[in-house]
């Protein structure tokens, strides 16, 4: 069968669909020539990594697959992680035992939360990140992972047989050939390809194909998506330049100091490798009109601002800003990118003129006159596919165990990667062993949020989490992710640690007991105001006010609640993190309740699912508008919850659809239940002619 | 029975509407044969295309709408059209199972006894405070009970209760009827005080009926007409909010609700991006103080005795044609007392006179207008104005013209000519080619009863139609939003944690895009990014 090997992509596919049998044989056996693995992951960047890790976890045999194995953790980016919403899905990414925000722990320069005053819903973990350390820790953790081979190649194009009957897609993907001919075999594959899809490279008015700076595009791979019937779109993005950091006059400029004491990213965590006083600052200086002034004059030299590519709403260069909002000063961070780097990143400078301009631009900028670019910004267009093409899951309805996470689906950040790349590692190991997906809701998390948004929605703009596309907010917060996420990732998919797992269990335990006996606790509220003077509770009212409303009050923690009612509330200071956690729930006790009823609602509609292989093109049984058909046609809903959010979607055809899946429910039961029927005849024809 | 399609302004509220309505009705629509349609392509590039169905006889092109109402209804709702692509409004009440809904469901129009149900959780807890009972009536039995508003004590019905636990119910939860007295304000009294009992609001569209079938309760066969009957209600719904949204208190409605999207818009852009990208100063303050004004205004709306709007009940029955046409006589023919000033001058009547009259058994709102003519005075230019509007809203016009149809036939339209005494017995008839038509003597009486009879089905066809929503419901669900709303601005100025404080913004832009259509996070995005300059 080697003699095969590089003829061509339709010689290997049709050789494959005759002989797959054979080649999961060899696999098994004890000289396999073939290569066979249960998962395989094409891509090393954020996605990748999450995916393959996570599949591993799972039991997978997996096989990483990466044009470079010293890039496997490149941040291609922005030298930073974390951040508004961005923090709550690293949050649980970790929460499902994923890699980034343990890495960030050993890796950052810089940790500092957001948003520390307006509440911890909305706190938002963020950290500088050494480039360097980054990739090492995260090379380390892969290249140590069981299960896991991480091979150099290049893909080309994907082996497909015939599907498996029981689920929907034309085709099944079995694994992968790669750029010099070679193939392996998998049960599942996932594309993590990033902006390598047709990836092209502008600066100025240059443009030439490249996924990153320095790396090639995956043209072929592209092509073939294409071939398969994918809708394919075309997204761009940009990064700025980078600086010498000792040309830059940071004396005149404002400091940034980090947080003191620094807060992990990881729930396993207590603090994070290095001391506050170690961390590098960051520096905060503005554009100005000169800036401006450059950028205008310079227009028809920058094609990436011209090309009609969609770009998103928010403004993602500087040509953007100040094409949308002219006459501002516009800020510019100079981020540090590691303990021993010699380069600054100007976030905010995003930038894809020419580079003799770039650096025009740059030295108009205070603190920053005599500043060298050592790399000049570039944007990049690249191929995604339309999201709506994939199930929550992230399998794609069109090739049955295929998947697809990150950058492909139209998102952007590393943060919006890894949490699309755990999800896509737990099912397509999930899809291996046969057990069914596991998928995460709207109202169980941002991951859930970000997958249902791009599934029944799609995307037009590179997608960014923002905790205001939350509808649950006050109930999917950065501290309770373990709780709403760890447990479920250990009994379903199976890729949590026994230890995280008991951790969680004890903390969600610890935390019910905890609000109970807070709300136990009754005093009158002159009582409460004798044993702690600095609340400012009103003592008019006679009724008897519990702890737990008590503990909602700026002034009060756990600490001045256990001093005034040391029994039995001193236990529960002893953990610093469950204390605080105990806090956060009594701020938002009340509202929380409501919020629990709502949920309650959304998971009823999310509860009922529709059959995978309805054609909602041409089924007679439903009446359905021509619209509403192909809507649904197109997102391919799995459940009643995710129907009614889409657009064009009426009540009517909603309730037209619950008839449906009630119709087939019953068909299928009666259908079920017949043959044990016949069975039980049969047993009892037999009884009778034993007795005759 | 001619066609009823709703005229302009009844469409353009159909697309503020909540989304589901939206694409179901301009689609039937559009094929009618007297629609000029507009395509609207959304910008948000979903793909989706709105058709907008332009009825009335302006010019397809919008700057030549001659009409100001119509040229600023439209331009109004242009905006909303486009930005239509949006999901359910993220902190509107979801229709969950926790909550507890009521509504009328006896049949609309004259009635001696009227049933209203309720379902869910608090039923018992809803009964026992309206009945100011502390034991629930024994389970499926009918009882006898003084109902009387629990906030002010005063009795309003002495009805009999009828207490269904779950299971046993029709909608499988704890179910309540209240069988009270058939009038107005008895039902008005008692949606009223049941929508002020904390866990209880007002149904959606076939609410009921979905609660059933989530829980069993209803065959297939019974749900066949589910989907149909939603159709309807929304529908229903949709005509009857714009009924109660005509006029001042809907333009306040949609004020309310854009200042309230874009304060929540800002108090999220400052919680999303507040610390990296630089939002100008003062946003917060700035939402804090329209925040304020809202509040202050909802509340005099709310405390206002008035109420703005006298109830409306019943089929709309409106006269108008030409000056002088004799419409004053034929309201006071039709009402049996002198509601309007008659005299052989033209233009004496300069305003809508509204009066409720009993027509054939129908309970009819009977509304006279200015007559319909061009280049008099101010006062009477403004009559025409209004007496244009209410032909757009109102479901019969009776027209009661000398030679022409003021509207095209999309209305429900009799065409009554008047003054057939005037007609010499022996000269020739009236035009042939006109379409058909009554011929009455507000003078003699005579053609009156083939008038009554030709109203009679008419009406018959528009309140006998099962889809017309009662208008005491679409009030107390005004109410209960507009209460709501107003409790959740409360709970925004008393929270100190901005989280809490955004959740209440959004609850309360939830309860204000029940009434105006509209919400959803999409929209708050679009705001984000077109008022601040944020990004990477």
């Amino acid at each position: 069968m080697f003699y095969f090997r590089g003829c061509g992509r339709w010689v290997a596919a049709s050789f494959i669909k005759q002989q797959f049998p054979l080649a999961r044989l060899s696999s098994d056996s004890a000289a396999p020539r073939t290569p066979h693995f249960d998962v395989i992951v094409i891509g090393g960047g954020h996605a990748g990594t999450e995916a393959a890790t996570a599949a591993a976890r799972c039991g997978s045999r997996t096989l990483l697959l990466t044009h470079r194995v010293d890039t496997i953790g490149q941040m291609s980016c922005n030298p930073s992680f974390g951040g508004i919403g961005k923090g709550h899905l690293m949050r649980e990414v970790d929460a499902l035992d994923g890699l980034c925000s343990r890495i960030c722990d050993q890796s950052g320069v810089h940790y500092k939360v957001l948003n520390r005053r307006k509440g911890p819903a909305v706190w938002g973990l963020r950290a500088q990140i050494d480039r360097k350390l980054y990739k090492q820790n995260m090379q380390k953790e892969i290249l140590n992972t069981p299960l896991l081979t991480v091979q150099e190649g290049a893909v080309e194009d994907l082996i497909l047989t015939e599907p498996e009957p029981e689920h929907t897609g034309k085709c099944r993907v079995s694994g992968v050939v790669l750029v010099d001919g070679s193939t392996v075999y998998a049960e599942s594959v996932i594309l993590t390809t990033g902006t390598f899809l047709r990836g092209m490279i502008v600066i100025g008015l240059e443009m030439h194909p490249a996924g990153r700076l320095g790396d090639h595009p995956s043209i072929g791979l592209a092509q073939t998506l294409e071939k398969l019937g994918f809708v394919v779109g075309r997204l761009k993005t940009g990064t700025p330049p980078r600086i010498a950091k000792d040309s830059i006059n940071f004396s005149i400029l404002n400091k940034q100091t980090p947080d003191n004491p620094s807060v992990p990213f990881s729930f396993t965590n207590e603090t994070v490798w290095i001391k506050p006083e170690d961390q590098l600052p960051c520096y905060l200086t503005h554009t100005n009109p000169r800036v401006d002034e450059i950028v205008l004059k310079n227009l028809h030299l920058n094609s990436h601002v011209k090309e009609t590519t969609r770009g998103p709403r928010y403004c993602p260069s500087i040509e953007s800003k100040v094409l949308r909002f002219p006459n501002r000063l516009h800020q510019v961070w100079l981020e540090p990118e590691g303990m021993d780097s010699d380069l600054i990143y100007p976030q905010g400078l995003s930038v894809t003129l020419p580079a003799e301009l770039q650096e025009k631009m740059i030295t108009c900028i205070r603190g920053l006159e005599k500043a060298k670019v050592i790399q000049p910004g570039y944007g990049v267009q690249y191929d995604y596919l339309d999201p709506r093409q994939i199930t929550p899951s992230l399998e794609t309805h069109l090739v049955q165990r295929l998947f697809f996470a990150g950058q492909i689906n139209g998102t952007t950040g590393y943060e919006e990667a890894a949490a699309q790349g755990v999800i896509a590692g737990i099912n397509a190991s999930l899809r291996v062993s046969r057990k069914p997906p596991f998928v995460v809701s709207r109202t169980e998390g941002y991951i859930g949020v970000l997958i249902d948004d791009l599934t029944t929605l799609g995307t037009s703009e590179p997608y960014r989490m923002f905790t205001s596309r939350v509808e649950f907010r006050l109930s999917l917060r950065p501290d309770n992710a373990d709780i709403r996420l760890t447990l479920r990732g250990y009994k379903d998919a199976g890729c949590v640690s026994q230890q995280r797992y008991e951790r969680a269990c004890w903390m969600k335990s610890s935390l019910e007991e905890g609000i109970s006996v807070l709300k136990f606790i009754e005093f009158s509220s002159s009582k409460w105001k004798n044993l702690i003077p600095e609340v400012s509770i009103s003592t008019s009212r006679s009724l008897p006010v519990r702890a737990l409303d008590v503990l909602k009050y700026e002034e009060v923690d756990m600490d001045s609640l256990a001093k005034a009612v040391p029994e039995p509330l001193k236990k529960y200071t002893k953990c610093r993190e469950l204390a605080e956690r105990l806090k956060i729930e009594a701020t938002y006790e009340s509202v929380l309740f409501h919020q629990l009823q709502e949920i309650k609602g959304v998971q009823q509609d999310e509860a009922l699912q529709l059959p995978k292989d309805i054609d909602y093109l041409t089924i007679r049984d439903v009446s359905l508008s021509h619209e509403a058909r192909e809507k649904l046609h197109f997102s391919r809903p799995q459940t009643i919850g995710a129907a009614s959010r889409i657009p064009g979607v009426t009540p009517a055809a909603i309730i037209n659809l619950l008839r449906f899946v009630k119709t087939t429910q019953q068909r299928q039961a009666a259908m079920n239940e017949s043959p044990k029927t016949d069975q039980c005849l049969r047993d009892a024809d037999r009884l009778q002619e034993r007795q005759l | 029975m001619r066609d009823s399609k709703p005229p302009l302004a009844v469409i353009c509220t159909a697309l503020c509407q909540a989304r589901s309505v939206l694409s179901s009705i301009p689609y039937s629509y559009c094929q009618s044969r007297c629609a000029r349609t507009l395509k609207i392509r959304s910008h948000v590039a979903r793909g989706t295309t709105f058709r907008y169905t332009h009825l009335h006889r302006a010019p397809a092109s919008l700057s030549t709408l001659h009409q100001p109402m119509e040229a600023k209804i439209f331009r109004r709702w242009a905006g909303r059209i486009l930005r239509l692509c949006t999901r359910r409004s993220s902190g509107a009440p979801a229709p969950g199972s926790g909550a507890t809904i009521f509504a009328l469901s006896s049949g609309q129009g004259r009635c001696g006894i009227a049933v209203i149900r309720t379902s869910g959780p608090s039923s018992g807890h809803a009964l026992r405070i309206l009945s100011a009972a502390r034991d629930l009536p024994p389970a499926r039995h009918a009882s006898l009970r003084l109902l009387s508003d629990p906030r002010s004590g005063e009795p309003l019905d002495r009805a009999l209760v009828l207490w269904f636990p779950g299971p046993r119910s029709f909608t499988g939860e704890d179910c309540v009827e209240f069988h009270v007295h058939g009038g107005p304000a008895v039902v008005s009294g008692v949606l009223q005080a049941l929508g002020s009992v904390p866990g209880l609001r007002p149904a959606e569209a076939g609410e009921f009926t979905r609660r059933a079938f989530a829980n069993g309760k209803l065959n297939l066969t019974e749900v066949e007409g589910l989907a149909d009957l939603i159709h309807a209600e929304t529908e229903a719904q949709r005509r009857q909010a714009l009924r109660q949204l005509d006029g001042e208190l809907g333009h306040l409605c949609c004020g309310w609700a854009e200042t309230l999207t874009k304060a929540l818009a800002h108090v999220e852009a400052y919680i999303d991006f507040g610390e990296d990208d630089n939002l100008e100063e003062g946003v917060l303050e700035q939402a804090d103080i329209e925040v304020r004004a809202l509040e202050v205004a909802l509340g005099a709306h709310l405390r206002d005795a008035r109420r703005g709007q006298r109830l409306r009940s019943g089929a709309h029955v409106v006269v108008t044609g030409p000056p002088n046409a004799g419409k004053s006589s034929l309201v006071n023919l039709l009402s049996r007392k002198p509601v309007s000033i008659v005299s052989p001058e033209p233009g004496t009547t300069r305003d809508v006179l509204e009066t409720p009259v009993d027509l054939a058994g129908f309970p009819v709102l009977l509304s006279d207008t200015a007559g319909l003519r061009e280049g008099v005075g101010p006062v009477e230019q403004e009559g025409v104005r209004r007496a244009r509007e209410s032909c757009n809203f109102l479901a019969t016009v009776v027209a009661s013209v000398g030679a022409q149809s003021p509207s095209d036939s999309s209305q429900r339209l009799l065409l009554v000519l008047n003054k057939s005494d005037l007609l010499s017995p022996k000269g020739p008839g009236p035009r042939r080619d006109l379409p058909p038509h009554l011929l009455l003597s507000c003078l003699t009486g005579e053609g009156l009863d083939g008038l009554l009879e030709a109203l009679r089905k008419e009406l018959a066809a528009v309140c006998g139609d099962p889809s017309t929503g009662s208008p005491l419901l679409t009030r107390a669900r005004h109410q209960h939003h507009l209460q709501g709303c107003l409790d959740a601005l409360g709970h925004y100025k008393q929270s100190k944690d901005l989280a809490l404080a955004a959740e209440a913004l959004r609850v309360a832009r939830g309860h204000l895009t029940q009434l105006t259509g509209g919400g959803g996070t999409e929209e708050i995005l679009d705001i984000i990014f077109r008022d601040f300059c944020v990004g990477k």
